[in-house]
């Protein structure tokens, strides 16, 4: 029978992986996508200290931290998917009587006690400093990554491949042929998944390791859960046959079983299970066991040294070259590529926000948004960032920002997401067919949803080359994705001239910068166009769609002269 | 081999045709809706209502039963690849889709697949054309989009001057009767897009015939093998600049064209509608004339058998 911790941990995973799944474009119900992220209270405390601002959407976590005075880390047990994850990870790699703890139990493993502390102390200290290293540390984050970027597109995958075997069945089942799955990618797979699994398999120390020993959120909890009102007690029946040490999954009982680490006692009440003598019970109120050392060897020379770290670490990163603030410089040093999504944050505010939980590149409608490795610099770490030659941005998408957590990306309505700029286009003449070979090509032109691209007659060529109009260019990339240039494309996107609004309307902003962006025509309003059919290199082609074209009055390649 | 295998189906085919000879003497029969021979080679169906249009061109033609067999597997090919709405011209009118499936459906067909290789966002074209909705209270009718390779397998082009396989969707590959819905539109690449151009949206790989070859030889190439039974245009309203996707003008025309032959019902739709501005022969478009002359069909609109009805 399913034990009643494994079913709410399967309860909570489901309904935690339901809202990644439904974190898509289009959003076809207002759910609370990011209520996980939002429970995790190291993601709000980071947030709240490096941003200096209260968000109201954290204030569950706080209930999250309140849980620890009753029911001590049973959210670490019962509700975590981190938990879930590796419970289910180092359940597959290793067998049962592996997952045991030593017959020591809790002091036998009081060298890494702790470590969660440390990291925690690190994690905040750098916060203070303005930088958030929660991407690293916060549980929520690390998981909805895990599954949102390594998890999801394999399922994808494997659904694909599993359609491609049911081939025979498509005789009995003919709409199960068009069954059709787009595949997702990216950039960040191979280390999201390679660091799950490093801290799953560290269940060969001690089971839970994670949990255990370097979670930082369970180390909030950890601090409340001295004396939780619902805690684990041992009566007089217990004859020391240490069954339950041996089964407690986090080491939290000595060696002599009536004591317990309330600290990192999860409440799974596996130790009530298998007591031979039913001697334990999880009751309110009651008391008659001692617990173990409470404060696990914190000591103030770690205390001051994490402190200093973590603020060295803040420091080390604000006087980097690749950072978004450099002093005294009207611009950071910026990568001419890092296109941030629409609506994101100016890159300070971006980075100190950010959580790297991946929800938008999740999200993201086609796949544009991949996280970075070093491109934002050390603090920038799987940041999202559009690549347009791998897919560009949808026009009435506005999918990322309505489900970032933290406002890291600002949830705007379709209508003012169209007039974020995040970049513009340029061409690069030594690679464009146009200005390097006098091939008749129009793609940039006949795909660019904003008609930021016009071809004007040059001197010296017979075809009218491609110019970027930029205060039409809002930076979507869909020039640059259909370039038929193999490689690099001749049509590129660069940060230049983005807009990023901390507060206020882009629409305002967009016309006091006399930008004007002007889709396609009303048609486009519910599209997210992924696919354009153009008319290929060597061929000429008639535009109506308001585009000054320096053929407009001629009939399309098809039509030949009477 | 002589032309009957057995004396019975000689005798069966001697029945027949006296009983049919004496049937139209009687005036039982009426001799266009029996004899292949009288079939007209092409109707134009004008007026207001897309879905009467679209019943009586068939009809004129000889009517669906001609087409389509009891259980007959039928393959309907609409323009339905851009997210746009019907009014933009852009897609096929999903009344003239919906008519169609419902006389194939009527007719007794056991499958009605209504397909398209989608150019935009898939859901936004299932949803925007309108065709999905409309269709899906016919029976027995699927309407899918397309974009999956799996989904289509490798066929000889014997006759083809481009190239000499493809890969086409088995699901028309396997059909019974396959029948062309397009829409009358222009195009910025072979000047017109109708029954023979819209067949693109029913093989793989389309960028090799704008990228590598020649895109009107092989459009031609590809209707050797992709043949359409049954071409139903939609001219309700044609696309006539800015086509493919639009946006462009977008003409009102009130009329529906059927015929057996994808040629001539396209040089018909194209010499009756204006295209960017202007009046256009067929033989100006590229495919149409060299389909025509690659003996694929007539483009020689005087000489053929032309039914055209008012209602």
């Amino acid at each position: 029978m399913i034990r009643l911790q494994r079913l709410i941990q399967l309860i909570s995973l489901a309904v935690f992986l339901f809202f990644i799944i439904w974190a898509a474009y289009p959003e076809t119900l207002d759910l609370p996508l990011d209520t996980f992220l939002k429970l995790d209270p190291l993601i709000a405390g980071v947030t709240l200290i490096t941003s200096r601002h209260v968000q109201v959407g954290f204030l569950l976590s706080l209930l999250v931290l309140l849980s620890a005075l009753v029911v001590g880390r049973g959210f670490c047990g019962y509700v975590c998917p981190m938990g879930t994850t590796i419970d289910g990870i180092q359940g597959a790699i290793y067998p049962k009587s592996r997952l045991r703890s030593p017959r020591s139990g809790y002091d036998s493993r009081s060298q890494y006690r702790s470590i969660k502390y440390y990291i925690l102390l690190i994690t905040l200290a750098a916060a203070v400093g303005g930088v958030s290293l929660a991407f690293l540390v916060a549980p929520i984050s690390l998981v909805t990554r895990f599954w949102g970027q390594v998890a999801y597109p394999i399922f994808l995958s494997i659904a694909d491949v599993g359609l491609d075997l049911a081939s025979p069945l498509y005789k009995f089942f003919p709409d199960l042929a068009y069954v059709q799955i787009s595949r997702r990618v990216s950039n960040a797979n191979y280390f999201i998944a390679g660091f799950i699994f490093f801290v799953s398999a560290l269940a060969i120390i001690s089971p839970r390791f994670w949990c255990s020993f370097l979670c930082p959120a369970g180390a909030m909890l950890a601090i409340l859960s001295r004396r939780p009102l619902i805690r684990r007690s041992v009566n007089s029946s217990c004859t020391q046959c240490g069954l339950c040490v041996r089964n407690c999954p986090t080491t939290a009982i000595g060696e002599d079983p009536h004591r317990t680490s309330f600290q990192e006692c999860l409440v799974c009440r596996r130790c009530k299970e298998v007591c031979p003598e039913s001697a334990i019970s999880f009751i309110p109120g009651r008391d008659s066991t001692a617990t173990v050392s409470t404060t696990p060897n914190i000591t103030r020379r770690g205390i001051l040294l994490s402190a200093f770290s973590g603020l060295t670490l803040a420091a080390l990163t604000r006087t980097g070259w690749n950072q978004p603030r450099l002093l005294g410089q009207e611009r950071a040093v910026t990568p001419a590529d890092l296109i941030r999504p629409p609506g994101a944050m100016p890159e300070p505010e971006f980075l100190k926000l950010c959580v790297r939980c991946g929800l938008c590149m999740k999200a993201c409608a086609t796949n544009t948004l991949q996280p970075v490795w070093l491109k934002a610099g050390l603090e920038g770490l799987f940041s999202p960032t559009l690549v347009p030659r791998l897919a560009a941005c949808a026009v009435n998408c506005a999918v990322c920002g309505s489900v970032c957590p933290t406002g890291a990306i600002r949830k705007l309505p379709v209508e003012e997401k169209i007039q974020a700029k995040i970049g513009t286009a340029w061409i690069d003449r030594q690679n464009c067919l146009v200005w390097n070979q006098d091939k008749k090509c129009l793609v940039c032109g006949e795909v660019c949803p904003y008609h930021a691209i016009s071809f004007q007659p040059a001197q010296g060529r017979k075809n009218g080359v491609p110019v970027v109009h930029a205060n039409r260019c809002a930076g979507c990339g869909w020039c640059e994705n259909k370039c038929p240039v193999e490689g690099a494309a001749a049509v590129r996107v660069s940060v230049a001239g983005e807009v990023r609004l901390e507060s206020g309307s882009y629409i305002a902003k967009a016309k006091e910068y006399g930008l004007e962006f002007k889709v396609a025509d009303k048609n486009f309003d519910k599209l997210a166009p992924d696919t354009f059919e153009s008319s290929g290199i060597e061929e000429d082609s008639t535009s109506e769609n308001g585009v000054p074209t320096s053929n407009k009055d001629k009939l399309p390649p098809g039509v030949l002269d009477e | 081999m002589s032309r009957y295998n057995n004396r019975r189906e000689f005798l069966r085919n001697g029945l027949v045709a006296s009983a049919a000879i004496a049937g139209v003497s009687l005036g039982i029969i009426e001799p266009s809706e029996s004899l292949a021979d009288e079939y007209p080679d092409l109707t134009i169906c004008n007026g207001k209502d897309p879905a009467i249009i679209t019943r009586q061109a068939i009809d004129a033609l000889g009517g669906i039963k001609r087409f389509v067999k009891p259980g007959a597997k039928v393959l309907i090919k609409p323009n339905m690849s851009f997210a746009r709405g019907p009014e933009s011209g852009a897609n096929t009118n999903p009344l003239v889709v919906r008519e169609v499936a419902r006389l194939c459906a009527d007719a007794g067909a056991s499958r009605i697949s209504i397909v398209d290789n989608v150019l935009n966002n898939p859901s936004d074209c299932m949803k925007l054309s309108k065709i999905p909705e409309f269709c899906k209270e016919v029976p027995n009718t699927h309407v899918n989009y397309v974009k999956n390779e799996r989904l289509f397998r490798d066929v000889a082009v014997d006759r083809g001057t481009q190239f000499k396989k493809m890969k086409v969707l088995s699901d028309a590959l396997d059909a019974d009767t396959l029948i062309a819905v397009p829409v009358g539109k222009s195009h910025g690449s072979s000047g017109v897009s109708m029954s023979m151009k819209g067949m693109m949206g029913l093989i793989y790989d389309r960028i090799s015939f704008h990228n590598r070859y020649d895109l009107h030889e092989s459009i031609v190439d590809m209707v050797t093998v992709l043949k359409p039974h049954l071409v139903v245009m939609d001219g309700t309203r044609i696309l006539s600049t800015g086509g493919p996707g639009g946006p462009g003008v977008v003409i009102p025309m009130d009329l529906v064209i059927a015929s057996t032959d994808m040629v001539a019902a396209d040089a018909q739709m194209t010499a009756l509608g204006k295209w960017y501005g202007k009046k256009i022969q067929p033989k100006q478009i590229k495919h149409i004339r060299i389909a025509a002359e690659r003996g694929l069909g007539r483009i020689d609109l005087e000489n053929l058998n032309i039914k055209k009805i008012s209602v």
